[in-house]
């Protein structure tokens, strides 16, 4: 069973080959087993929706297909589910859909769970959407399919936010996209001749801030997603960068570089008011909230190499505390949801750079990845996943990992794909 | 590691089914939603026409990695810069600090500009004028050499005069 699930490749060739493509490379040793049934009258329609949400639950690496259920057939009576049937071909769990087509344009697609061992149904959800639209209605169902089996919030119907370098002659320029997590529904919110760097989540998601060298220095500029309309957040005749929203949306931590060092700043959005928050001689960057709101991490180098430092936000004279101590390079840290632990960009003996995990009860780190170039992590909402570039030789693009083992690539048809920046949950 | 990983979320997501599966004994969970798909327009902007600036031997100065301190033969190339800033007290030069790829981006970004500073601090301790410079960084985003080997990696961690 386990060697079956590994490398599988998955081709959606009736879609668009512009937007990015989806390989597994790994996926977990111990998978749960769930069916999906046809639906007789509207197989065309259903089998769309059907292969959205088997890819959208094999990527969570925890779960795994089984084929042909059909053969146990459905009850008239609705208290006559053959449980001892799923049991003998293996399923852990049963999905049971219907769709409704109220008018042309709209669709309800029911899904009902049965879990196999305890004999009886956990959940009964309705989508309701547009027909023109079935990639999401398929990833709020595997959202749900996905809670009902594991009690976890699935992260599906999220986006990423990366940034898309093309090279063409000797003209270079930059996009900034976004995208399903699967890599469809791809979009430019900006196309510019010049860098783009950081991009990051408003927590609501209806709104992004980023870098942009277009003015010749960098500077943060937040956009919002559904009008385009953008504005540059402080004007200043010195830099700007490393955008991070606080989790109540009313604060943007930033770097600032106008003593000609990189510092970390507050700043309050409503009135523009910045507070200082780091004063030292050293590099002092990448600045993250918890989940809470309560502290920051961030990156410093005044232990004479970078490393992770937090800092409470209560108390006017709070230190930094020092948290990573493992290896000469440890930068671009990020809190899983639950801060339980930290997420950095760490750099091994070998002169390698991996992404790498440290539980807070744990005095050690966990190397996730072993490519020779690994950078830019960022978190799933619900913390089971990681999305990171991996970038060598100019070749760079998006990989996913899920804590649990599994591990896919979305490699990008055109250009350089990299920093990318994992959305809240949108459902 | 992954292993270990692996049981620890099994484990979780059993205690977690375990805890639902007592919480909602004889329910079933039924929802409704709808789905929200947002718009979204995107911002082309458009590439200016490169600004004519002023003449000067364009001088570049390289550094160790992860390092900002000047090595000898980049005082020796500055040495000629100050002789030429001290004799034209009304030219302005911009000091471009770059990194090499390695590392993260925002790190390179602080990293380039403390070389553009350690290259401004220089000029200022030999009598030029902070009027005269301007300091900023690309970070690792403006490679001069590509490939992701030490020989590109040395043109790479640069402060470029202009």
């Amino acid at each position: 069973m386990t060697k079956s699930f590994i490398s599988i490749c998955i081709f959606f060739s009736i879609f668009s080959s512009a937007e990015l493509l989806l390989e597994i490379t790994q996926g977990s040793d111990n998978p749960i087993n769930l069916g999906i049934y046809e639906i007789s009258n509207q197989e065309k329609e259903h089998s769309l929706i059907k292969n959205i949400i088997q890819n959208d639950l094999i990527r969570t690496g925890e779960i795994k297909f089984i084929e042909g259920i059909d053969i146990v057939p459905l009850p008239e009576n609705e208290e006559e589910f053959n449980y001892s049937g799923w049991k003998i071909l293996g399923l852990d769990y049963v999905v049971i859909p219907s769709i409704k087509n109220p008018d042309k344009n709209s669709i309800e697609y029911r899904y009902r769970v049965f879990d196999v061992s305890r004999k009886r149904e956990v959940r009964s959800s309705t989508v309701f959407g547009l027909s023109s639209n079935l990639r999401q209605v398929s990833h709020y169902a595997s959202d749900g399919i996905y809670e009902a089996i594991t009690g976890i919030e699935g992260v599906a119907s999220t986006k990423l936010l990366y940034v898309n370098e093309i090279s063409l002659k000797n003209e270079k320029s930059y996009r900034l996209m976004v995208s399903d997590v699967d890599g469809y529904n791809e979009r430019t919110l900006l196309n510019s001749p010049e860098p783009i760097i950081s991009p990051a989540w408003s927590p609501k998601g209806d709104k992004v801030a980023y870098v942009s060298f277009e003015t010749g220095i960098a500077n943060v500029y937040i956009q919002d997603l559904a009008t385009g309309d953008r504005e540059s957040i402080l004007e200043q005749n010195t830099q700007i960068s490393s955008p991070a929203w606080s989790p109540d949306g009313k604060y943007l931590s930033l770097t600032l570089y106008q003593d000609g060092n990189a510092e970390i700043y507050l700043l309050r959005l409503r009135d523009k008011t910045l507070t200082r928050l780091t004063n030292h001689y050293s590099i002092d960057t990448e600045a993250i909230w918890s989940p809470r709101g309560n502290k920051i991490l961030f990156t410093s180098g005044r232990s004479g190499s970078p490393q992770l430092y937090e800092i409470s936000l209560r108390g006017l004279r709070s230190k930094p505390k020092r948290i990573t101590f493992e290896g000469t390079y440890n930068a671009k840290g990020l809190y899983l949801p639950d801060a339980n632990g930290n997420i950095f960009v760490h750099r091994a003996k070998s002169g390698s750079f991996h992404i790498a995990l440290k539980y807070k009860r744990e005095n050690f780190i966990r190397i996730l990845t072993e490519a020779r170039l690994d950078e830019s992590p960022s978190v799933a909402p619900n913390g089971n996943m990681v999305v990171y570039a991996i970038s060598d030789d100019n070749k760079a693009k998006l990989a996913i990992l899920s804590l649990n083992g599994a591990r896919f690539v979305l490699p990008s048809s055109q250009g350089v794909v990299r920093e990318p920046a994992w959305s809240g949950f949108v459902r | 590691m992954v292993v270990t990983l692996n049981k620890q979320i099994i484990l979780k997501i059993i205690l977690l089914t375990i805890v639902i599966g007592a919480s909602s004994c004889s329910s079933v969970r039924v929802t409704n939603e709808s789905v929200v798909e947002e718009g979204v327009r995107g911002v082309t902007i458009s590439k200016k026409a490169p600004e004519t600036q002023a003449i000067l031997a364009n001088a570049t100065v390289y550094f160790e990695y992860d390092s900002s301190r000047l090595t000898s033969k980049s005082i020796q190339t500055l040495k000629g810069l100050i002789s030429v800033l001290e004799n034209n007290r009304n030219l302005d030069i911009v000091l471009e600090g770059h990194a090499d790829e390695r590392g993260t981006r925002e790190y390179n970004l602080a990293l380039g500009q403390r070389r553009a500073e350690s290259v401004a601090a220089y000029l200022l301790s030999n009598g030029v004028s902070r009027s005269q410079l301007k300091t900023i960084s690309y970070g690792e985003e403006r490679p001069a050499a590509l490939g992701s080997n030490n020989a590109s990696w040395a043109k790479n961690r640069r402060v470029e005069i202009k």
